[in-house]
């Protein structure tokens, strides 16, 4: 307790010095909380319109899909496997999918296209499909009076096709089975943009898929994709994890939107790397200013320290002597960095900063800049200000404690 | 007792009979060099001391005779350059940092010039600290230094911090911390040096009547005939030779 008091008392020996060191370790902290937290809000709201586009959280696939797709690499009776994701608390919805690349044609023109199979509802609780329908109606799960499907076609493949609402569509692919697989689909609805994902695609349900390309139904539903989203996407690696092991004997790999979207991930780390460049900097200065401080305060003391030892003081005890002055001027600096930065990293979360120039992320319009409250926001400055202070306080207290105790006493 | 010196040019051995049953200080063949080659200084040449508990010391001699040399070497402050020093029958020329520093916190009680008190710590807490060091216990440590502070005659200025303190009074405080371990000996390096003559002597006397009640040993380096007055010994050293030891009846 008594060497508790004495560090607390040699913090405030030099209130002014203390003072401006501490301030600068709370501006240090304040700058990393901001930082983190206006990285880590934009980063997760990039990953949820990421994810919400298209990939979602998790997907599961037949082993290899991923690396080499195919026709026939399928997940069979998928309905049992959404059923049994269903169940799951973190699950908030699953949207099975059937891919096969092929030949669209309409008004004279041909045009390569990835169609889709789609179920209607599960998809627009997955992804943001549904509000890019920007002409016609959102897809529909049964055949039309005349007996036709209905499609809906990405803009650029429409404008290529010169085709619209209404009009029809003719895909040519090959069948499962090996057969040709031909069929006429009615336009209902026109989706996304020039630059969207959609933008050559063909949605259509996956009941009309799975009959265009004789693959089975019902029970025996064979589709090519499970996309899984849940209730947050930091859940997505150990989920995934967890889910590997129950479908440990099928074939099947569960893979987090990281793996999926690895070349996006990698993109996005890179990126974040660059962002610690600057909190080092931060940091840096921060520490330059913490070491002048402990460096002044010991070589002052040069002579208590002679005396420390003289009377019986073990060269430990002073280097922990400085070393618990500089946690404790560290853990106030934190408190007064979180002091500063809670409200203001509280406020990003909430309103966030607005956007001079909206960006256009895949026909998602991004026109805010949102800030992210967490603990990892909170605990990694507190964390980065604690060791980056003990640190450069590690010189100085050695120096202390090495020292002689005749050199120290005649020290002026 | 018995003083060997060696000087440059003979040897004086001088002989005498003490009282005192236990050595609690001894050198032997203690020398300490500075510098080399041209510029080599001999502070202290082979010194021979022996000291016995309760004495009353002053080590005398004029500046750079080697007085606070010797009682830097007896204090574990600094090394030898050869020659050993025993405290309570233990070798201490040759212990590691952390060895010597449990040693003084143990053994030795240090007093110096310019009272040396820690500024932050209140005059209570700077008698208290080096017993929080031995790990000695809450009430122990309260017990000891009320006890203390009494003996000294600070009662009432405990919660003061030494700046709040006169010249004399923080002396009192340094005498209370060298004692308040319960050390083998005390070394004073020039402890009147900055106070004036009246509250020198008054220190003085209340060192003598601790020497005389509780049987402390004190070694006194100085310049000041105040300390020779009181001391019942007396050893003399020119050029870092002991010279002259003089024991009073």
């Amino acid at each position: 307790m008594l060497t508790l008091t004495l560090a607390f008392r040699n913090i405030l020996r030099n209130r002014r010095r203390s003072l401006l060191t501490l301030l600068s370790m709370g501006g240090g902290f304040f700058l990393l909380c901001l930082t983190l937290s206006m990285s880590e809000g934009s980063y997760s709201n990039i990953i949820n319109i990421f994810t919400q586009d298209h990939t979602g959280h998790v997907q599961i696939h037949k082993e290899n899909y991923l690396e080499r797709p195919s026709l026939y690499k399928t997940i069979n009776q998928s309905n049992a496997i959404i059923e049994k994701l269903e169940q799951q608390s973190s699950v908030l919805s699953v949207a099975p999918r059937i891919y096969g690349p092929s030949l669209a044609y309409g008004k004279n023109k041909t045009f390569p296209a990835q169609v889709i199979g789609i179920e209607p509802d599960r998809e627009a609780n997955t992804t943001r499909l549904k509000s890019k329908v920007k002409q016609g109606e959102y897809l529909t799960d049964g055949a039309n009076n005349d007996g036709y499907y209905s499609a809906m076609i990405g803009y650029s493949l429409a404008k290529n096709l010169k085709l619209t609402v209404g009009d029809e569509l003719v895909l040519i692919s090959q069948g499962i089975d090996g057969s040709i697989a031909n069929d006429i689909f009615i336009i209902t609805a026109l989706v996304g943009d020039a630059s969207s994902y959609e933008r050559m695609n063909v949605y259509i349900s996956l009941t009309a898929m799975q009959m265009f390309l004789s693959m089975q139904s019902g029970e025996q539903s064979q589709v090519h994709e499970l996309a899984i989203k849940l209730s947050h996407q930091g859940e997505a690696r150990a989920f995934a994890m967890n889910m590997q092991i129950q479908l440990e004997n099928s074939l099947l790999r569960v893979e987090p939107w990281q793996v999926v979207e690895s070349s996006f991930f990698n993109s996005m780390q890179a990126d974040k790397k660059g962002s610690y460049v600057s909190m080092g900097i931060i940091i840096f200065i921060v520490s330059i200013g913490v070491l002048n401080t402990i460096l002044m305060g010991t070589l002052e003391r040069t002579r208590e320290f002679g005396v420390l030892k003289a009377i019986g003081a073990r060269p430990t005890a002073v280097f922990y002597l400085i070393m618990l002055e500089s946690f404790v001027l560290a853990i106030i600096a934190c408190v007064i960095g979180l002091i500063l930065s809670l409200p203001v990293c509280i406020w990003l979360a909430s309103s966030g900063i607005p956007m001079p120039e909206p960006i256009d992320m895949g026909g998602i319009i991004f026109d805010t800049m949102l800030g992210e409250v967490s603990w990892f926001v909170v605990l990694l400055p507190t964390v980065v200000v604690i060791l980056s202070t003990l640190l450069v306080s590690f010189i100085p207290a050695m120096r202390a404690a090495k020292i002689s105790p005749l050199k120290a006493l005649q020290a002026v | 007792m018995t003083i060997t010196t060696q000087t440059d040019t003979a040897h004086k051995v001088i002989n005498m009979t003490t009282k005192s049953e236990e050595t609690v200080i001894e050198t032997k063949q203690l020398c300490r060099e500075f510098g080399q080659g041209d510029t080599l200084v001999k502070a202290l040449s082979d010194a021979n001391i022996t000291i016995e508990r309760g004495e009353f010391t002053a080590i005398i001699g004029p500046s750079g005779s080697g007085k606070s040399t010797l009682l830097q070497l007896i204090g574990g402050l600094d090394n030898p350059s050869s020659g050993d020093v025993f405290l309570d029958k233990k070798n201490i020329s040759h212990m590691t940092g952390t060895e010597l520093s449990d040693f003084r916190r143990d053994h030795i009680g240090f007093i110096f010039q310019a009272y040396n008190l820690i500024p932050v710590l209140s005059a209570r807490e700077n008698i208290e600290y080096i017993m929080l060091l031995q790990g000695v216990s809450a009430s122990e440590r309260k017990k000891r230094v009320d006890m203390l502070m009494h003996a000294v005659g600070l009662e009432g200025l405990g919660d003061r911090r030494p700046a709040e303190l006169s010249g004399g009074q923080q002396q009192r405080v340094a005498v209370a911390r060298a004692m308040v371990s319960k050390p083998s000996i005390i070394l004073a390096d020039e402890p009147t040096a900055n106070l004036d003559s009246k509250t020198g002597a008054d220190l003085l006397d209340m060192m003598k009547d601790l020497n005389e009640q509780q049987n402390m040993t004190f070694v006194f380096s100085t310049h000041d005939p105040k300390i020779m007055e009181r001391a019942r010994r007396i050893i003399r050293l020119v050029d870092g030779c002991v010279v002259d030891d003089e024991r009073k009846a």
